[in-house]
């Protein structure tokens, strides 16, 4: 049994570097998406937004304000406006993407009791950029309306400890874990490329039967497997795992240290989840392949199952704020869980007891699909044999 | 003129044969569209993440704490989850039961009496970026609400009255207000964009498919002879029934998709019509061109679809364009994804018009001339192959 497996192994590497359909999916395509994800967010932040202020003060307070706003990493100011209605109109054109009003008489009212609003625009259609500038203008204004407070209180003569405490009762110091700066490339590039790379190991898998029974190449891996459907499924299923570490290594060692700032290699608890979600996929490719004998439909049930996996994974919109339905769809793809736990080992470098839920969550795709790949391809390998007998 | 319009409708007739025929196409092009648009749009039904669970670990326990934890339940983006301390509060994090924690320290209360300075401490999960900037931004809205609570109380026992002590409270307040997306909500933002790469991908890996079908059946010649020798025929008969199809489909989405998903329509219909008219008229040569450099029709689906995600994260939509490295920026403006959501997403989502967007509309013609000569060309080349093949 070993030696069969070991044969059909080395015939389906052959084939993995022979067949087109194969090698370019496999071998041409991983390199590709990696360095590509690597380089689109290369810059890691967004710097420099275009901004318009829109000061009626002018006031020397107005101009501290504009001068601390541009002081920040996400906004430049780029002009002056003169109206909400322009605000708008710049936005829609695109040239900016927030701006900023400082009301009239500011510095008047703040120094006679009467509050001040400073308006902020943002243009939220863009939720990315909106939600940066906001971040940085807020924590401008609102230590800036700090500081007034403060001056107000230390001026009555109160002590500058005092005045601060009143100014902020409750010190609320936040840490942002595993992603302080809000990093867009260590987040979203380890993602996209084990994402990418589990649609790889998938969108080969979904043919590795049923085109050996369009070519005719059948009953050759029915001798080599001694007719038994477990050789050809682990035969192959470990031809497509092999594929898959050289993945691993091109992600692990190249891409997540250069571009994301992981450790060299991943981690053990890493390449364990890992191998767990390509086990799931090439339990579920084969299945299909099996089952689904026209290629072109079987390619397209992979297509349509595997291209939803990152959008339903939960790694950029959370899965509790999904309806239920879509919650329960997203079960179906062992992305899923991989996600869960993907967090974990990689993002949090928690030892891999904290991930155990989804590794045994992993295991249970292999485990429900792998057997129905098997009884199902048996009965074809049997009814095969019995025709060339 | 007439005989060309005719050889036109022969290749558009043929086409609609060659699509019902092959179960590829017939699932890409009729049933995919419908299904993705509906699938993934209502992943974003309810646009916000509400109630995100957070562990709080209370060591004061007095009244002000609780009110402080009571107040955040309240919010509609978090949920609180007791934890008994800060070493059980970081565990339920580590499980991924809860995306942070708070930490309220013992004496807090009696620190703010006094007029010393509480605090209090957060530690969010920011691997999770959405939900962890979210809470955040709660929990500092929260801790100035009590900071001013707390001055307002202050300024009363100093003599002031109810408004003056109001007014000494906040004196520089922040006034946010979101445009064209009033709840900054991730789902009002994706939807747009996410139902237009729906059409461009089901149409561009259908008609890549369908050319490629075509070449490995090596019936190139035969459809150039059917479009009576002329290759602009063979592309625009080709391409007809794709534009007339997406068209329909485009007509649906903007009105049972949008009025479905509650998405906000700010724009003209004529301006929308027309960039959408511009944008098939572009995917489609692009679309034949791939078809012809793709070997098979396989490959063409096994191919087209790792491109999705890096089209729309080069597109200048999720990442601003101008963060983008140049060489990006260069290969992002080669896509007609790139001007069509510039122009789309500004007319639907903001009330612009096709004169605002005017030089994305030129930049989206160039590319459409740039598409069809590669088309005509990739026509051509395939047809001379295959007839010396023959031969």
């Amino acid at each position: 049994m070993i030696r069969s497996v070991y044969n059909i192994m080395i015939r389906e590497w052959k084939r993995i570097l022979t067949l087109p359909q194969l090698y370019v999916v496999l071998l041409i395509v991983p390199p590709v998406i990696c360095f590509l994800y690597g380089f689109i967010y290369e810059k890691e932040f967004a710097r420099d937004l275009p901004v318009a202020v829109w000061d009626e003060a002018r006031s020397p307070l107005s101009r501290q304000f504009t001068f601390m706003l541009e002081q920040t990493e996400s906004i430049h100011i780029t002009r002056q406006v003169h109206s909400a209605e322009e605000i708008r109109s710049l936005m829609e054109k695109g040239e900016i993407q927030a701006g900023v009003h400082f009301p009239r008489r500011m510095d008047e009212h703040i120094k006679s009791r009467t509050p001040v609003s400073i308006t902020l625009y943002t243009n939220s259609a863009s939720v990315v950029t909106g939600k940066l500038i906001y971040k940085d203008a807020a924590r401008v204004l609102i230590t800036a309306g700090s500081g007034v407070i403060l001056q107000k209180l230390v001026k009555t003569g109160m002590p500058e400890g005092k005045a601060m405490a009143l100014v902020q009762p409750v010190r609320l110091t936040s840490y942002f874990l595993y992603n302080a700066q809000y990093n867009y490339m260590k987040y979203l590039v380890p993602g996209l490329i084990a994402v990418g790379l589990q649609m790889i190991i998938l969108m080969a898998t979904v043919i590795v039967i049923n085109e050996e029974l369009r070519d005719g190449t059948m009953p050759e891996l029915i001798r080599m497997a001694n007719g038994a459907a477990s050789n050809i499924m682990v035969g192959k299923g470990l031809a497509y795992l092999g594929a898959s570490w050289l993945h691993y290594i091109l992600a692990t060692c190249i891409v997540y240290p250069f571009f994301a700032g992981g450790q060299i290699g991943g981690s053990f608890s890493l390449f364990i989840l890992f191998n767990l979600l390509i086990i799931a996929c090439i339990s579920i490719g084969m299945t299909i392949s099996i089952i689904v004998n026209d290629v072109m439909v079987a390619c397209d049930i992979g297509v349509f199952y595997t291209s939803p996996a990152f959008v339903f994974s939960g790694f950029t919109f959370p899965r509790w704020g999904m309806p239920w339905y879509d919650q329960f769809y997203a079960w179906i793809m062992p992305f899923a869980p991989f996600v869960d736990g993907f967090f974990k080992v990689f993002f949090m470098e928690l030892p891999l007891r904290y991930a155990h839920k989804e590794m045994a969550i992993l295991l249970v795709y292999t485990v429900l699909t792998f057997p129905i790949g098997l009884f199902v391809l048996q009965r074809k390998v049997n009814k095969l044999m019995l025709k060339h007998a | 003129m007439l005989s060309t319009f005719r050889n036109i409708i022969r290749v558009f007739l043929r086409e609609i044969r060659l699509v019902t025929k092959d179960h590829s196409l017939l699932l890409t092009l009729l049933i995919a569209p419908v299904l993705y648009a509906f699938f993934y749009g209502s992943i974003y039904k309810f646009k916000v993440e509400e109630k995100v669970l957070l562990a709080v670990a209370d060591d004061d326990k007095s009244e002000l704490s609780r009110t402080f934890v009571q107040e955040l339940n309240k919010m509609q983006i978090a949920s609180v989850v007791k934890a008994g301390s800060l070493q059980e509060a970081q565990e339920l994090m580590y499980y991924g039961d809860c995306q942070g924690y708070l930490y309220i320290p013992y004496g807090l209360q009696q620190k703010v009496l006094s007029l010393q300075q509480g605090d209090i401490v957060l530690a969010v999960n920011a691997a999770r970026f959405l939900p962890s900037s979210e809470l955040a931004g709660a929990l500092t809205t929260l801790a100035l609400t009590v900071g001013g609570g707390v001055r307002l109380k202050y300024n009363q026992m100093q003599g002031l009255n109810t408004k003056m002590a109001m007014q000494e409270t906040q004196p520089v307040n922040v006034d946010y207000r979101p445009v064209f997306n009033s709840r900054s909500s991730y789902g009002a933002f994706l939807l747009p964009g996410l139902l237009a790469l729906i059409l461009q991908q089901t149409l561009l890996i259908g008609l890549a498919e369908s050319v490629a079908l075509d070449k490995e059946r090596r019936q190139v010649p035969g459809l150039v002879a059917l479009a009576g020798g002329s290759y602009s025929a063979t592309l625009w008969g080709k391409g007809l029934f794709y534009l007339l199809l997406y068209g329909c489909y485009t007509l649906f989405f903007m009105n049972v998709n949008y009025s479905i998903l509650e998405i906000p329509f700010r724009g003209r219909v004529p301006d929308v019509s027309f960039i959408f008219f511009l944008f098939f008229l572009t995917l489609i040569p692009l679309g034949v061109w791939l078809g012809t450099i793709i070997p098979n029709q396989l490959m063409a689906a096994q191919l087209m679809v790792f491109s999705t995600y890096p089209v729309f994260l080069i597109a200048g939509y999720a990442w601003p364009f101008e963060a983008l490295p140049v060489y990006m920026q260069w290969l992002s403006s080669l896509i007609p994804t790139t001007p069509f959501l510039k122009v789309y997403i500004s007319i639907v989502q903001t009330g612009g018009t096709l004169a605002d967007n005017s030089m994305s509309v030129i930049h989206l013609l160039l590319l459409c001339m740039l598409y069809a000569l590669l088309a005509l060309w990739g026509i051509r080349r395939l047809e001379k192959r295959q007839q010396s093949l023959s031969l």
